[in-house]
């Protein structure tokens, strides 16, 4: 046991964090092209795409550099790169599953962002059951015509691609009969309608489609073989940037900290109260169990582990983290806490991963998101039960209708 | 980096386990329980020929020299054993020599700990059930060739086994730790028992009693440094015994989940069972990560050790709390019996849930540390 970085991992973060330094953005980007812009820049200096192949235009470089660049990003809040889910999901996904003309064709311009991708993967009725998604791609020889609706389709509206499950075969079993293709997105018969969430901003998008097509040479794999590509791109969502949360999480308590000195009730500081110090040390103390875990993790990867089943526990472990503290953080903060605009101190305009205005009201509506992405705390439990604790699965009436 | 246990740690932990599933079975803690010392002489001797109780001591008084993760280690063994015995306190007590003692306490005590011909205890808390070193308020007098101390120390782990007892006082120059033997004059010793039968604590009232001027564990007066670490290395050791304990909690509902069947299936088959385990699972590993992450700050005298070693005791007695309860309500009316033996390993955890500080009170060294 060792949890020391290494001379040259340090060497590293020093020189990433000068990079940063002199070159993350001051404001905010405001248009598609000034985020294109800092993408590219991140690109160019070696920051994006780390973990891919040399010959696709990665590094082939460490789980722990790319741990330590994506800290550093969350260290000084800056932007995310805009083409983040083609970086994370969609080239690993061409790497592995994706025939060399594919390669060719697609993986340069996801690393440089001049093509920008989404994931049509959810619909209005499959979400956790996605296996039972209804959108069709029907074979007309050189093509297929593609029917159905998406919805939380992250960056839908701007996306050029889009990553698609779709219906092959309608006869086979569930799981058996979806395939996966790359999606233009700019052709008539798609349509991206924003969907406005909680937090009353635009994240998501729902997504239609209506006589699409989709080329026979944009099918990822075989036909018919889309749920198991989707069962490893859904393991490249969990897991993966858990350093960089916690980094931002505890930004975020620094100022917990501060608002809590320098607002007041009854007369007296808040972080005077002993209800209020019993609060934030039990989110100190998550929080920094959330660090130790990511270490753990991040070790583990290093060693050259796949976490497997097991980063559902990351998963499980972060998001519901994630509600519990801002939870707390309302209970600290009270009417302060629920402000959306004109804060009227520093401390309660905290820095959020999305670009948005941060203040903690927008924070706590956005922790009711993690637990339901990306497979949600339920789902998670089962797989932790069934593949990890090796607990039996339950009896399903889908599995015996077919 | 690497999280892990290296070779010898993972050697060290498989030999620990196969030693304590052999010779510490349940049926071994249950016969200890009607036991009026409540531990075995056998089975401490037979540990300090494994090395475990010189394990954490210097290579030259008969130790191997390692460190708290070692002892993490084995401590997570022996709570998933529900071992009995005052392994813990004698540790904490032998490092607290091998950092301060003077060498002739040194060389008195620390071999006949390795060899498992000395117990040992700390009284870190007085009757005011105040954990902070600057509480004490028990008092120690100049006299004549020595001091007189006078007061009452609480829950004192395996007060009435030790050979010697490591008592913090206040005197003209601050706080000593005093090296006291229970045979010392105006010493009395009570036996407290609490709902874990495998722990014992005693009251120790010292009614002047009487110490040697070199009874004094290093500088007279400068005696907060020395507690604060064994705090928090007793803070660290519960939280691994806990962890130990939570960790064989779930095991045991993970297995019977599998083969108790209800409405014509495994019981592991119903979410309302499975998502159970998985949340206990999850408390269990994140446990691991805060104990080791803590054990490996103090060995690595790391920036951040001393809100390590809170953040482990505060979250693994909340997290173990949780696991041995819902181990309980997974296995229903069985695990609410006497005969089976989920209820040791549930009640160990319980009794670490109060000692070298409570969650509550760890939380407030954090907050007093990050916040202020």
């Amino acid at each position: 046991m060792d949890l020391n970085f290494s001379p040259g991992d340090l060497a590293f973060r020093a020189e990433t964090r000068r990079w940063l330094e002199a070159n993350v953005p001051r404001g905010d980007l405001e248009t598609l092209e000034e985020r294109r812009a800092w993408h590219r820049k991140l690109y160019d200096a070696g920051y994006l795409g780390m973990g891919w192949p040399r010959e696709y235009g990665g590094q082939g470089a460490s789980p722990m550099r790319q741990a330590i660049v994506a800290d550093e990003l969350a260290r000084v809040n800056a932007p995310p790169p805009i083409n983040g889910l083609g970086i994370s999901i969609v080239g690993p996904t061409i790497i592995v599953h994706g025939t060399e003309a594919q390669k060719r064709r697609y993986l340069r311009s996801i690393l440089t962002a001049d093509e920008l991708w989404c994931q049509l993967y959810s619909e209005p009725n499959a979400g956790s059951d996605l296996a039972s998604l209804g959108t069709r791609a029907e074979d007309r020889g050189d093509h297929f015509v593609v029917n159905g609706q998406k919805i939380w389709t992250s960056g839908g509206v701007i996306a050029d691609w889009g990553l698609l499950l779709a219906r092959t075969d309608p006869a086979a079993p569930k799981h058996k009969g979806i395939s996966c293709f790359l999606l233009s997105m700019r052709q008539p018969g798609v349509e991206a309608r924003p969907l406005r969430q909680i937090t009353g901003s635009s994240h998501f998008s729902e997504v239609f489609m209506t006589d699409a097509r989709a080329q026979k040479s944009d099918l990822v794999g075989r036909l018919s073989q889309g749920w198991e590509i989707a069962q490893t791109t859904l393991s490249y969502e969990r897991g993966g940037n858990s350093l960089a949360r916690v980094t931002r999480y505890a930004a975020a308590f620094g100022q917990l900290v501060e608002a809590a000195k320098l607002l007041t009730r009854g007369g007296r500081p808040l972080l005077d109260d002993p209800l209020v110090r019993a609060r934030i040390g039990r989110v100190y103390a998550e929080l920094e169990v959330q660090r130790y875990a990511a270490l753990r993790v991040l070790s583990a990867l290093e060693q050259g582990e796949s976490p497997g089943a097991a980063s559902s526990i990351t998963k499980l472990s972060y998001s519901e983290f994630e509600k519990r503290y801002h939870e707390l953080a309302q209970e600290i903060l009270g009417p302060w806490g629920q402000l959306t605009a004109d804060v009227p101190h520093q401390a309660l305009a905290i820095p959020t991963s999305s670009g948005e205005p941060g203040t903690w009201a927008h924070a706590f509506l956005w922790s009711r998101a993690g637990t339901i992405y990306a497979g949600s705390s339920e789902i998670q439990k089962n797989i932790i039960g069934e593949r990890v604790l090796g607990l039996p699965k339950e009896p399903r009436a889908d599995r015996a209708r077919r | 980096m690497d999280f892990a246990f290296d070779a010898d740690q993972q050697l060290l932990q498989s030999a620990a386990r196969g030693f304590l599933d052999e010779r510490c079975p349940p049926a071994v803690v249950r016969a200890l329980m009607d036991d009026a010392r409540g531990e075995s002489e056998a089975l401490w001797k037979e540990m300090a020929r494994l090395g475990w109780l010189g394990l954490a001591l210097p290579e030259p008084e008969g130790g191997s020299g390692l460190g708290m993760v070692e002892t993490a280690i084995l401590l997570e063994e022996m709570g998933r054993a529900a071992c009995p015995g005052p392994y813990l306190p004698t540790v904490l007590a032998g490092m607290a020599l091998a950092q301060t003692g003077t060498p002739a306490q040194r060389s008195r005590w620390l071999p006949a700990i390795a060899t498992g011909d000395a117990r040992a205890t700390v009284a870190l808390l007085d009757a005011h059930l105040d954990w902070r070193p600057e509480a004490v308020e028990t008092r120690a007098a100049p006299i004549r060739d020595g001091f007189a101390l006078s007061g009452v120390k609480e829950f004192v782990p395996w007060g009435h086994v030790a050979d010697f007892v490591l008592v913090p006082a206040r005197g003209p120059d601050g706080l000593s730790v005093f090296l006291v033997e229970p045979s010392s004059p105006g010493l009395a010793i009570t036996p407290r028992l609490g709902m874990d039968p495998g722990t014992r604590w005693a009251r120790i009232r010292l009614a002047e009693t009487r110490v040697p001027a070199d009874a004094v564990l290093g500088t007279p007066g400068g005696a907060g440094d020395l507690l604060a670490d064994l705090m928090r290395r007793g803070a660290v050791g519960a939280a691994a015994e806990m962890l130990g304990a939570a960790r064989r909690c779930l095991d045991m509902s993970v297995e019977y989940a599998k083969i108790r069947e209800q409405f014509g299936q495994p019981i592991g088959a119903f979410q309302a069972v499975r998502h159970k385990c998985a949340e206990m699972l999850l408390e269990v590993e994140n446990s691991h990560a805060a104990t080791y992450y803590a054990a490996w700050a103090l060995d690595a005298r790391a920036d951040d050790q001393e809100v390590a070693a809170s953040v482990a005791k505060a979250y693994v007695g909340d997290a173990a709390r949780k696991v041995c309860g819902e181990a309980i309500q997974v296995h229903g009316g069985i695990g609410f019996t006497w005969e089976y033996d989920l209820h040791l390993y549930m009640k160990r955890a319980k009794a670490l849930e109060v000692m070298y500080g409570d969650a509550d009170y760890h939380r407030e060294l954090i907050v007093r540390r990050v916040a202020g």
